[in-house]
């Protein structure tokens, strides 16, 4: 892997949807670029809050500058914001890699191919780590922090690079567009012809012909996606890369989270700890409650709804707390010994301007903090 | 006609908003009007089981309570369905298709994980049949996954159909396509919070479902905070001569009440907001101040949902 000239860390934040995700991944770089450091954020998240959330209105593949200099107008950082788009990273990379530009066109005009690079599952998270890589090559900034999409789509992400380099390796396409004879069916005893002729019953005939098509004008294509993919996974793995777990007390995100972290351990990559959003803070005691001072203008039933309203708001926050503390318990519990968790407390109102997010950067991990556990 | 009387109830809404947990309510609600019901999650998901105190069995249905049933649809497992239904011979499908060579090339083909799950919704709805070969479910409740994905996963029949113009999987798509998209077949319930972000993207989604909101039925407004016992105008009046009377203890509970006061306002115009923007009845269920379900929670919140306008 060619190593860009300045040593960028990666930051990819994981989690189930609804968790915060794309929030916290918006304040962790807006932190570090009030810090002073240049960091890159880049969401997939097909809901476009990121943009909300930074108060830049839309934003896109290119990136966008987020104005800091509003909360700072000395800062020296710098924080670039954009959304991937999915269909003109495909794009560029078949420009990238085809031999020829007749044969770049061919690609692009296809129609299967239209429809895969819009539609194809796992496309979007695949060109996530196409842009990744490249904001992290380009060497121009300290920290690139990636926004996933939620948990179910994320495995597809991580499996991403090593989906598009089995596509390439794996028989079938071979066997789509090459002769029989090099295709290695054979060892399954089953004549490409057999092959062909099921899936031409399921699929239909015309389909399976335009498929073949794609696979043939993308064989020239596949060395140039093949070392990149190898490329990609080795930045997964490279020891400024740290995968955060972003999650929330919610049992359903908290399951997510135990899970993704079973699959980071398997992939072996990096993780670098918990944040979890939402958390409410401790529980109170119930106060002594006070006597009605005489001369209020309320009645004794107004007096007492006052009352209930303060026994029952503080039996919430016991029964919340209490639930919270349980749930983070078992997410640690299902971590690496040891490993860091960061509480962002309940919000009042929603984070969607700059301020409201800076507001959480004392919640949220220093760079310097995020080291592989 | 009433929600509970067709044949699927997709269920879709922002991450965490509680999709299955209004997919379980709904469901219960179902089997107490006599309805035989199925709960079918996808991409895999097995998160329904566990609500009702069982183990999961993935694919194979699962019994929750007498009268409702689970099972999980993986996008591998609905393609082997579909691929024996068409080439008859399960033998055959072993060696062509339940192989290292296929997943990968499976995956690559465009929008049809999604449209093969909807297929196998499509299979309780239609195909599945009892012991005494009547249909199986009189209803199946779909948790469908997140908005964005969610909607690529109700258009992916048309998808598949645009991509394959003709031939087995163009009609079998179509077949799908004539009861999910129909609105006197199948019908979308949104779920969302009481919170700005959710309630914008629930609007949002609204917007983008174009010709398909003719098939939504209702908005289920989940985790709502109970309304304070005092009015706020009482415990604006109450409020000095609290922070005055009490001891300092008093005070963050005094905040607390405060932010509760503030929230309930919030969340009453939100409600108005989302019924306004939607046209669409609202229903709320309440939060129960714990995110693991104790046993009877579902079954209150059932009875939340039955209140409930196009639920009654």
């Amino acid at each position: 892997m060619s190593a860009p000239h300045r040593a960028t860390r990666v930051v990819i934040c994981c989690g189930s949807g609804g968790v915060g995700k794309t929030t916290a991944s918006a304040a962790l770089a807006l932190k570090w670029s009030l810090q002073g450091m240049k960091v890159a954020v880049l969401t997939i998240d097909p809901a476009r809050r990121l943009a909300d959330s930074l108060s830049i209105g839309e934003i896109g593949n290119s990136a966008v500058s987020v104005p800091i200099e509003r909360l700072d107008p000395s800062c020296s950082g710098r924080l670039d914001a954009m959304m991937l788009d999915a269909k003109a990273t495909f794009d560029e990379l078949v420009r990238r890699f085809a031999p020829t530009d007749r044969a770049a066109s061919r690609i692009l005009g296809n129609r299967y191919y239209q429809f895969a690079s819009t539609r194809l599952g796992g496309s979007h998270e695949y060109m996530a780590m196409e842009r990744l890589y490249e904001l992290w090559h380009s060497g121009e900034y300290d920290v690139v922090v990636l926004d996933t999409p939620p948990t179910r789509h994320a495995l597809d992400f991580l499996r991403a690079p090593d989906r598009m380099a089995s596509l390439m390796d794996e028989g079938v396409l071979r066997w789509l567009v090459m002769p029989a004879s090099r295709s290695g069916w054979r060892a399954l005893e089953l004549g490409s012809e057999a092959v062909s002729s099921v899936l031409k019953k399921v699929m239909g005939e015309g389909t399976v012909a335009e498929i073949a098509e794609f696979f043939e004008v993308f064989r020239d294509l596949w060395d140039g996606f093949r070392a990149r993919s190898l490329e990609v996974q080795a930045l997964l793995r490279q020891q400024d890369t740290v995968f955060l777990l972003i999650s929330s007390p919610a049992p359903s995100a908290r399951e997510d989270a135990i899970y993704f972290l079973e699959r980071l351990a398997e992939l072996q990559l990096p993780f670098g700890g918990f944040v979890v959003n939402r958390t409410v803070a401790e529980p109170l005691p119930l106060p002594e409650l006070p006597t009605r001072p005489g001369e209020l203008a309320l009645s004794d039933a107004q007096w007492q709804a006052c009352l209930d309203s303060i026994v029952s708001a503080t039996g919430q926050r016991r029964a919340l707390s209490l639930d919270h503390e349980r749930s983070i318990g078992a997410l640690r519990a299902a971590g690496p010994a040891g490993a860091p968790c960061w509480r962002v407390p309940e919000q009042e109102r929603d984070l969607h301007d700059l301020q409201g997010l800076a507001g959480i950067g004392s919640d949220l991990p220093e760079l310097s903090q995020l080291r592989p556990s | 006609m009433p929600l509970l009387d067709h044949r699927i109830v997709v269920v879709t809404g922002k991450g965490g908003v509680g999709k299955t947990t209004v997919c379980a309510a709904l469901g219960m609600l179902a089997v107490r009007r006599g309805l035989r019901a199925v709960i079918t999650e996808t991409s895999g998901a097995q998160a329904i089981p566990g609500l009702f105190g069982k183990q999961s069995l993935g694919y194979q249905p699962l019994e929750l309570i007498p009268g409702l049933d689970t099972l999980s649809i993986t996008p591998l497992e609905a393609i082997e369905d579909y691929v024996v239904q068409q080439i008859k011979v399960r033998r055959l499908y072993e060696l062509v298709f339940r192989n290292r060579v296929m997943s990968p090339f499976v995956d690559a083909v465009p929008g049809l994980h999604d449209a093969v799950q909807l297929g196998k919704v499509w299979d309780c709805a239609v195909q599945a049949r009892d012991a005494a070969g009547k249909p199986r479910w009189d209803l199946v409740i779909v948790d469908a996954p997140a908005t964005g994905h969610g909607l690529t996963m109700l258009d992916s029949p048309r998808s598949m159909m645009e991509l394959t113009r003709s031939g087995p999987m163009y009609r079998g798509n179509e077949k799908v396509e004539a009861v999910l998209g129909d609105p006197a077949q199948t019908r979308i319930v949104l779920v969302c919070l009481p919170e700005e972000m959710p309630v914008a993207e629930t609007l949002d989604l609204n917007e983008r479902l174009g010709e398909r909101r003719r098939q939504l039925s209702l908005c289920v407004l989940n985790e709502m905070h109970p309304t304070p016992p005092a009015e706020p105008a009482t415990w604006r009046s109450a409020r000095p001569a609290l922070a005055q009377a009490g001891n300092s203890g008093l005070q963050p509970a005094l905040a607390l009440v405060d932010a509760w006061q503030e929230r309930h306002l919030q969340q009453r115009e939100l409600h108005q907001r989302l019924a306004q923007g939607l046209q669409l009845p609202i229903a709320s269920l309440p939060f129960l101040y714990r995110r693991d379900l104790a046993p009877g929670d579902l079954s209150r919140l059932a009875s939340a949902m039955g209140e409930s306008e196009g639920l009654r």
